[in-house]
Order: C-alpha cells, then structure tokens, then sequence
C-alpha cells in the first residue's frame, strides 16, 4: 500500500453511528466478498501470472493447488521480479507464502480490523475446511456497506418511538440486539436494571429480572443472526420477550439441558457458551416458554411476577 | 471483611476504586470464566474473581450487584473495560495469583477453610 495512512477506524465509538456498527457485526466476511476468483498455478511463470492481472484487472492473484491456498503474487511482486529480471520464474519460487487469511464466517468487523492493522491491499478469505473462498476488498466493504446503509436507515426510521406506555399502565420497552456484536452485549441488560432500580422494586427481584435479561441478549449475541427483546412491566408481572430471525433451535430440549451448548472455542473465551443460558431463564422465571422453528428463528417468554 | 482488606492481603493492583471499597462487607465469592456459571450463583455481597479480561465480565458483575471484580493471573485491563468499570462504578482489581491461588487466598480470608 502507497501513500499516507490514515489513522485506523475506530470500530465502536461515539462517532460512529450505531446503525454501521451493527451492520459491520451483522454482515459476515462471505456476504461481503468476492467469490469469482482470479487465480494461478505454482508452476505458472510470473509473466502468465502478469498478463493474466492485466487482463482482469486485478491487483493481486492467489496462488492455489486446487483449493487450497499456497501463496499470493501481488503487482509488488510483478515490479520485483521485472527488476531482478526473474519475470520468466515459476510463481511459487516468488510468491509470499507468509499470508494474513480472514474466515469467511467471521463477522466484517474482523476485516476491517485486519486492514487497519496490516495495510494490505486485499485478504484472501477461507472457508471452514480452510479451503479458498473468496478474496475480500477495501472496494467490496465500500460497496457493500454503502448499500447497505440505505436500507438499514428505512427500517431504524420506520422503528422510532417505540418505547412506550400505553392507558393501561402497561410499560413496554424494545431493544435491537446484534448478533456477534460482544462490545454492546448487555447494555440493554443494564438499562432495563437501572429503570427497575428508579421504580424502587425488590433487590431480589431487579436481579431475578438482571440474570434472564442478561441471558437472553446473551443468547441473541452468541447464537442467533440478530433480533430484538422487549421488556413489558404492569402491576402484577414483568415480562421480557426475545424473537430473533434465525436459524432456530434444532433440538429445544436438549437446548434446555444444563451444560448442553453449540458454542465454539472462540465464543468460550468471550466467557460465553456455558450451556445454562436457557436454564438460568427458567430458572428465574415463574412462567418461561421457548418455541423454535429452524430457519425461521426462537421465540423465548420469561414472566417474572413483582 | 472490607474490600480494602482483601485488596492488602492479595497485594492487588487497582485500576477503579467504586464505591463498596471501604464500606461494604464482603461476605462471599464468586468465580468462573464463563459468565453463566456466574449468573446462577444466588450469593450476596460477593466479589467475582475471574480470568475474563473483558467488559462482560463487569457487566454479569453488575448484574449480581459484585461489590467488586479481582481479575487473576495479573491481567491488565483494557481502556473499554475502565471507562465501563467507571460507569458502572464497580472495584475492578488485578491479583498477581492464579484462579485457583486467589480463590484459595479468599477462602481463608473470608474463613471459609
């Protein structure tokens, strides 16, 4: 990469709005990339490889056998080579094989991230078998997001208002919840605590109230592509709902074993995947109801009386 | 046991001093690195020791109003979980000792062995 840097974006902050935050959690690394690959071989002379970028355009070609990534030959290297007057080498003998690689289930924020730390141009993406997938842009982002923005902004425009109180005393609350987005994972959580705290309920019950919140936007982050819960308050009960748009329990019973989780390493890590999410819910509750559909999404009741 | 005691016995570092630090008594512990595990712990006036050097484990502290947070193995914390330490207003320290090796400190302290 030429020319001056800018200083790195940064992800979460004030400055940015919440709606591209939680686009650049929601949208994975493969809705994003471009999946038509431009490749080569290793045995291919760095010439070919040259002619080939010219045709197509492209700054930089992976270099695979089969699917398997091997190396990548950037225009950097191209100059390099007609320098050393090595044009005419096989492309394996030149091409760098110490390569920064992205997944292709990650979230976007993982790229963008990877951009601000390294300065490359492009990433070449994996998928889980740790095969090539794709090959991820500054450009890709750029058009993706721009894209998406607009209708994003439509659905936050048509949402507004939406805490409310209605004649019957009925306190109703909604909060979007992004899936994978760890750095805003239990705000709601901690609004809905702070509004109790203000109503003056019982110590006992705020937290009976904390603990399912918190396990449900847990829930929301960890497992499902994003949705939304509602906290709804009358005299006799408090009850807090999460719907999300997928991809659905297979197995609710086995879901509500204790220990029983899907969670992966890396979620682990974040101090996630206990399997006692669903648990604790019904732990709390005085009334919990679940109903999954898979790929559909998970509805989760928990009714807690005052 | 007052919070400043345990923070003298374990030879912590501080990085946010809340409210419950000279006040409060500390009557229980908590410990667990998967947050769940914390959540279904029904104690009261507890500090949670933990492993996880993220802003969620002071928002699962918050939940179960912790008086405090002792992260062990002397984990430093990021700048996102001190501004949310000051939020929140909840002790965040770091103990030079191992999970095990800070729990075990506690159980004495609090007389629990």
């Amino acid at each position: 990469m030429s020319g001056q840097r800018k200083p790195p974006v940064t992800l979460v902050s004030q400055n940015i709005p919440s709606a591209l935050t939680e686009l650049i959690f929601r949208l994975k690394i493969k809705d994003v990339m471009s999946d038509v690959l431009v490749t080569g071989r290793k045995e291919e002379s760095l010439r070919t490889i040259q002619q080939r970028m010219k045709e197509k355009s492209v700054t930089g070609v992976p270099i695979v056998d089969g699917r398997r990534l091997l190396g990548v030959i950037s225009v950097h290297d191209i100059l390099t080579a007609f320098d050393n007057g090595t044009i005419d080498e096989r492309a394996e003998t030149h091409m760098t094989r110490d390569l920064k690689v992205l997944e292709d289930d990650m979230p976007l924020s993982f790229a963008i991230n990877y951009f601000n730390k390294y300065g490359f141009g492009r990433f070449p993406v994996l998928n889980r078998n740790r095969e090539l997938s794709g090959i991820i842009t500054i450009r890709d982002i750029n058009t993706t997001l721009l894209s998406e923005v607009n209708r994003v902004v439509e659905d936050l425009e048509s949402e507004l208002n939406r805490n409310s109180r209605d004649d019957l005393g009925i306190e109703s609350r909604q909060y979007y919840v992004v899936s994978l987005d760890f750095e805003n994972a239990g705000r709601a959580s901690s609004e809905i605590k702070k509004h109790l705290k203000t109503h003056g309920l019982d110590a006992k019950l705020i937290r009976r109230v904390a603990v399912a919140s918190y396990e449900m936007e847990m829930n929301l982050v960890v497992h499902s592509s994003g949705g939304k819960m509602t906290f709804q308050m009358d005299e006799k009960e408090i009850s807090l709902t999460s719907v999300d748009s997928g991809p659905g329990i297979p197995d609710v019973e086995q879901a509500l074993e204790t220990g029983f989780t899907t969670a992966n390493d890396w979620i682990r890590s974040l101090g996630f995947g206990a399997g006692m999410g669903l648990p604790n819910i019904r732990r709390v509750s005085d009334d919990f109801s679940i109903s999954s559909k898979m790929g559909e999404g998970t509805t989760v009741e928990a009714k807690i009386r005052r | 046991m007052k919070f400043s005691e345990i923070y003298d016995l374990l030879g912590c570092t501080e990085f946010h001093r809340g409210n419950s630090w000279g006040e409060a008594e500390i009557l229980n512990v908590t410990a667990g690195d998967l947050m769940s595990e914390v959540l279904i712990d029904e104690l009261e006036d507890v500090v949670l020791v933990t492993a996880l050097n993220s802003e969620q484990a002071l928002r699962t502290a918050s939940m179960v109003d912790a008086l405090a947070v002792i992260l062990v193995n002397g984990k430093v914390p990021g700048p996102g979980m001190l501004s949310l330490a000051a939020d929140l207003d909840i002790t965040l320290v770091s103990s030079p000792y191992s999970m095990f090796g800070t729990c075990g400190r506690l159980c004495r302290l609090l007389g629990e062995v």
